[in-house]
């Protein structure tokens, strides 16, 4: 049997689909961009975008990582097209948004606050790894890295944020 | 430094860049070597917190930002019919249900073969974030506090006589009945708990109907 073709009754699905994940590309845009207001625009462009290349998206079950890539694409650009500018760590926007204390744990603010105050080289890969469920061969073909850059970035990302539980960095390099 | 292959700093870079790994390497060094064995526990305590903290409370996104979004022409008419189709998805939330359950599941395939119980500390962690207590004795290989439909349910793996099950907890979603249902090769059931919903999901067979019941009896919301 033919599959059916989208454009036609699975239209309404899709979009269905597409909205159940707004919530999760919003969260991981803002983790990104360190800004909501620039997270609220990635998101917006990038459910536009996954409309529009619906019929590219080939295995249904696989719609979540095609969205997050599609995403993160948005995100840089983003900075590409209107030249953002790299903002300080202490004014990054983010930092002061309610999301980050509103269910009360304050372990969690300071580790959100650190999460936000890493350099993006570092945060990115994390935030791919751990929120976007992507394998670290995944991350490289993405960002343009070796497998082996990859994994060191991570291991620096979490080295750095070993401090917020008082637990000793281990050593960066022999 | 121990007699297998990887000395500590190369363990210590392994598990600081992948905490789930479990290289056969990394593994032999950790059975010898107390001190990256110990390096190994916080960084997945580390990790876990990481998810929790990176999932953030979904209700905050719902408020206005700070600053007015920018808003591009070609989305409004897009994000109109989303929003007739969202209502639509509330309207007829159970079909969706089934489907957004096994959808979520199939993100996260390697929930389903971890073989360690998780320390009790984390799952209370992630009971609390999504508001529930589950008093069961199975023992639980899997427990994440995920986003799903604007909040945070439990999702847990607990192991069975009849195999590993993909355990649910889903905060103020209606369920009017039990509901079998089979969606992508996987079988589960639908049952209504208190304040919320429970789902059950076998990888491969039939969710027995006691271990159903079973598990629904120890939610607490």
């Amino acid at each position: 049997m033919n599959p059916r073709p989208r454009g036609t009754a699975a239209e309404p699905a899709f979009a269905r689909l597409l909205e159940t994940f707004r919530p999760d590309l919003l969260r991981f845009s803002l983790w990104l961009s360190r800004d909501r207001a620039v997270a609220e625009d990635v998101v917006q462009e990038t459910l536009i975008r996954a409309w529009k290349s619906k019929n590219e998206l080939k295995d249904p079950a696989a719609v979540r990582p095609w969205l997050l890539t599609i995403a993160r694409r948005e995100h840089a650009r983003l900075y590409e097209r209107k030249r953002l500018p790299t903002v300080d760590v202490e004014s990054v926007e983010a930092l002061g948004d309610p999301a980050l204390s509103s269910d009360g744990d304050a372990g969690l603010l300071d580790l959100r606050r650190a999460i936000l105050k890493l350099p993006d080289e570092y945060r990115e890969p994390l935030v791919l790894q751990v929120l976007g469920g992507f394998t670290t061969a995944e991350i490289g073909a993405e960002l343009g890295l070796t497998q082996a850059a990859v994994l060191t970035r991570l291991f620096r990302a979490r080295n750095r944020l070993r401090g917020i539980y008082g637990l000793e960095p281990a050593q960066e390099s022999e | 430094m121990s007699a297998a292959n990887l000395n500590c700093h190369e363990v210590r870079l392994a598990i600081g860049a992948e905490p789930q790994s479990r290289s056969g390497d990394v593994t032999a060094h950790l059975g010898t070597c107390a001190a990256c064995s110990r390096f190994r526990d916080e960084t997945l305590m580390l990790d876990r917190n990481l998810r929790a903290a990176l999932e953030l409370p979904l209700s905050e996104f719902r408020r206005p930002a700070a600053r007015p979004a920018r808003r591009y022409a070609l989305a409004a008419s897009l994000m109109f019919g989303l929003l007739i189709a969202g209502t639509m998805w509330v309207v007829l939330p159970q079909p969706a249900l089934a489907g957004d359950v096994v959808e979520h599941a199939l993100h996260e395939p390697g929930s389903w073969d971890g073989s360690e119980v998780v320390p009790k500390a984390a799952v209370a962690a992630v009971l609390k974030a999504a508001g529930v207590e589950f008093d069961s004795s199975l023992p639980i290989t899997y427990a994440a506090p995920c986003p799903f439909h604007g909040r945070r349910m439990a999702h847990l793996v607990v192991q069975t006589a009849n195999g590993p099950l993909t355990v649910m907890l889903l905060p103020r979603e209606t369920v009017s009945r039990r509901r079998e249902f089979t969606e992508d090769g996987m079988r589960g059931v639908l049952l209504p708990a208190g304040a919320g919903a429970v789902a059950v999901l076998a990888r491969t067979g039939e969710v027995p109907a006691p271990l159903a019941d079973e598990i629904v009896s120890a939610v607490r919301w």
